[in-house]
């Protein structure tokens, strides 16, 4: 079956004054019943392919192929709010179909509540906070029932609460019917937490496009890797038999084998194990702690190993025996299978 | 000549409504579409031609008069039409002097909506038409601004329709060129009973559109 969107030899080019941007983008499909993460440092380009995607950004060469009638609809990173109520800014695109009124009222208020603004419904929604905004963007888009959505940083100034609230919706909403959505997001944990597949922007191009799992833990390079949240790479000699050496005493057993010699070792934070001791892993020795932020729920730790900084999280009453502080010693392990390699050469950006 | 009498006062008040609203009902068919076509698009020469628009809003009425006067005079490009000296040349120098302020009021309103406005509206998959009627939704306050600029541009105004309409009795005579006449002619009763005339319409007409206006902004 054809995705509902695709992007196929696509060159999108912005010129001004000052500066000069283009992004060639040669296969993108948004399938549908998945969510597309689009990942990207400021100024990749996220936005114009949004748009692009959208119909609403002609390219300079290459085609956005639709594969059915489904509406496509886009929820803008600087939410509009049409003239008139918020109730109003709901309906009006159900009612520009030629909907029974019927199913505009079933709809309207179907998403004027899943979004908890039912009670502002009438409303001028041009005195809207910024968060009551972004969740009337939300509605007026979900309304539609597009059979693709494309929402451009869809986080932005919602509190906690509406953000799980969001990505709860997003998830069922693509289960419940199958709609296509790409997301532009610059919050990682947010985008991983909503999506199935992950696209890479880097370097005026798609970097890298596939299954979520995969972009995480095997990225093609260290620019993706950054991207991703690889944040610990390290340069290192890898034997024959697989261990890869920092330094003098310090390794790291490896399961993958395409890669001898000079090369990059790259290990997530959340799968650098410290303090187990219950036999996960492989022990790679002991670090002390350098580093120590925590907002409650979720301690970000930078260790000092081989000469290195290393990150690792640690989520509040999850297996740790004590409480660690700047100066401790902690031993580490990691599981061969999570640590990932790189040639020596791969790119940065 | 006579003082003026009521019926007179009525005939004068009514024809220049009739005149003044087709006039503003012309220059706003014109001037609306042109204008958001040029709040709206990017293209050589778009400031060139907000420079033309901009200067038309200061443009001397009596020298649009003149123009027009001449464009329809006997020997005039437009003489076979023999409408030197009717309502016709008339409204034809009042839109000339409303289209500008118009023009320029909506460019203003069109260029002051968010720059993604358009985009987001497309992306909500409605049609051209509803978009259409939704952007005149949105800039309504500068509508309405632009409707109350012109109105009071050719309601007050006397060289231009002097000069094109000749003050007729009973067919060109409206209640600025009957002001003026009345003066000359030292009928100060007659004259200030039209003035009042007109700064009552003009009093009304602003303060009912100045009202709708407010009353969107609460």
């Amino acid at each position: 079956m054809s995705a509902p969107l695709s992007a196929r030899g696509l060159r999108l080019v912005r010129e001004s004054a000052v500066s000069r941007f283009e992004l060639r983008i040669e296969n993108l499909d948004v399938e549908a019943g998945r969510v597309l993460a689009i990942l990207g440092a400021n100024g990749a380009g996220k936005s114009t392919l949004l748009r692009a995607l959208a119909g609403l950004e002609d390219p300079a060469e290459g085609r956005v192929l639709r594969g059915g009638e489904a509406a496509v609809t886009m929820v803008f990173q600087r939410p509009i709010a049409l003239a008139g109520s918020v109730d109003h800014n709901v309906r009006i695109a159900l009612r520009s179909q030629g909907l029974d009124s019927g199913a505009i009222d079933r709809r309207a208020e179907q998403a004027l509540s899943h979004f908890g603004i039912a009670d502002l419904a009438a409303r001028a929604a041009s005195g809207l906070s910024g968060g009551e905004l972004r969740r009337l963007a939300l509605a007026r888009a979900f309304a539609i029932e597009p059979g693709v959505l494309l929402l451009d940083e869809p986080f932005d100034d919602l509190d906690a609460a509406a953000q799980e609230s969001l990505s709860r919706d997003l998830r069922r909403t693509v289960a419940q019917t199958g709609v296509a959505v790409a997301v532009v997001t610059h919050d990682l944990r947010r985008a991983v937490l909503v999506c199935d597949r992950i696209a890479v922007l880097l370097g005026g191009g798609l970097r890298q496009v596939g299954p979520r799992e995969e972009v995480l833990n095997r990225p093609i390079d260290l620019g993706v890797a950054s991207l991703v949240g690889m944040t610990n790479l390290l340069p290192a000699e890898i034997g024959t038999d697989g261990v890869a050496r920092i330094a003098p005493g310090y390794a790291i057993p490896t399961a993958d084998s395409s890669i001898r010699g000079s090369a990059w070792v790259g290990l997530r934070p959340e799968h650098l194990k410290v303090d187990i001791g219950r036999g996960e892993g492989v022990s790679i020795g002991t670090g002390e702690v350098v580093e120590h932020a925590s907002d409650g729920i979720l301690t970000t730790l930078g260790i000092s190993w081989a000469g290195h900084r290393l990150r690792t999280h640690l989520v509040a009453g999850r297996g740790m025996a004590r409480e660690l502080v700047v100066g401790d010693a902690v031993s580490l392990a990691v599981r061969p299978e999570d640590v990932h390699t790189l040639p020596s050469d791969s790119p940065r950006e | 000549m006579n003082e003026l009498d009521g019926l007179s006062l009525l005939a004068i008040t009514l024809r220049t409504l009739a005149l003044c609203g087709s006039s503003l009902v012309i220059a706003l068919a014109l001037g609306v579409p042109v204008g958001i076509w040029l709040g709206s698009r990017n293209f050589p020469g778009r400031r060139a031609l907000l420079g033309l628009v901009n200067s038309g809003m200061g443009a001397p009425p009596v020298v649009v008069g003149l123009l027009v006067a001449q464009l329809f005079y006997r020997s005039g490009p437009l003489g076979d039409l023999e409408l030197w000296y009717s309502t016709q040349a008339m409204v034809t120098a009042q839109v000339l002097i409303a289209l500008p302020l118009v023009v320029a009021l909506v460019v203003a309103a069109v260029a002051s909506l968010d720059a993604d406005w358009a985009l987001q509206v497309r992306s909500l998959g409605i049609p051209p038409l509803w978009r259409h009627w939704l952007l005149l939704r949105e800039i309504r306050l500068g509508l309405l601004a632009a409707v109350i600029a012109a109105l009071g541009g050719i309601l007050s105004e006397v060289g231009a329709v002097m000069q094109t309409g000749g003050n007729l009795e009973g067919e060109t005579r409206v209640l600025t060129t009957a002001i003026l006449m009345y003066t000359r002619m030292g009928l100060f009763e007659s004259a200030y009973a039209l003035a009042a005339v007109l700064l009552g319409l003009m009093l009304i007409l602003a303060g009912l559109l100045t009202w709708v206006q407010y009353g969107e902004k609460r």
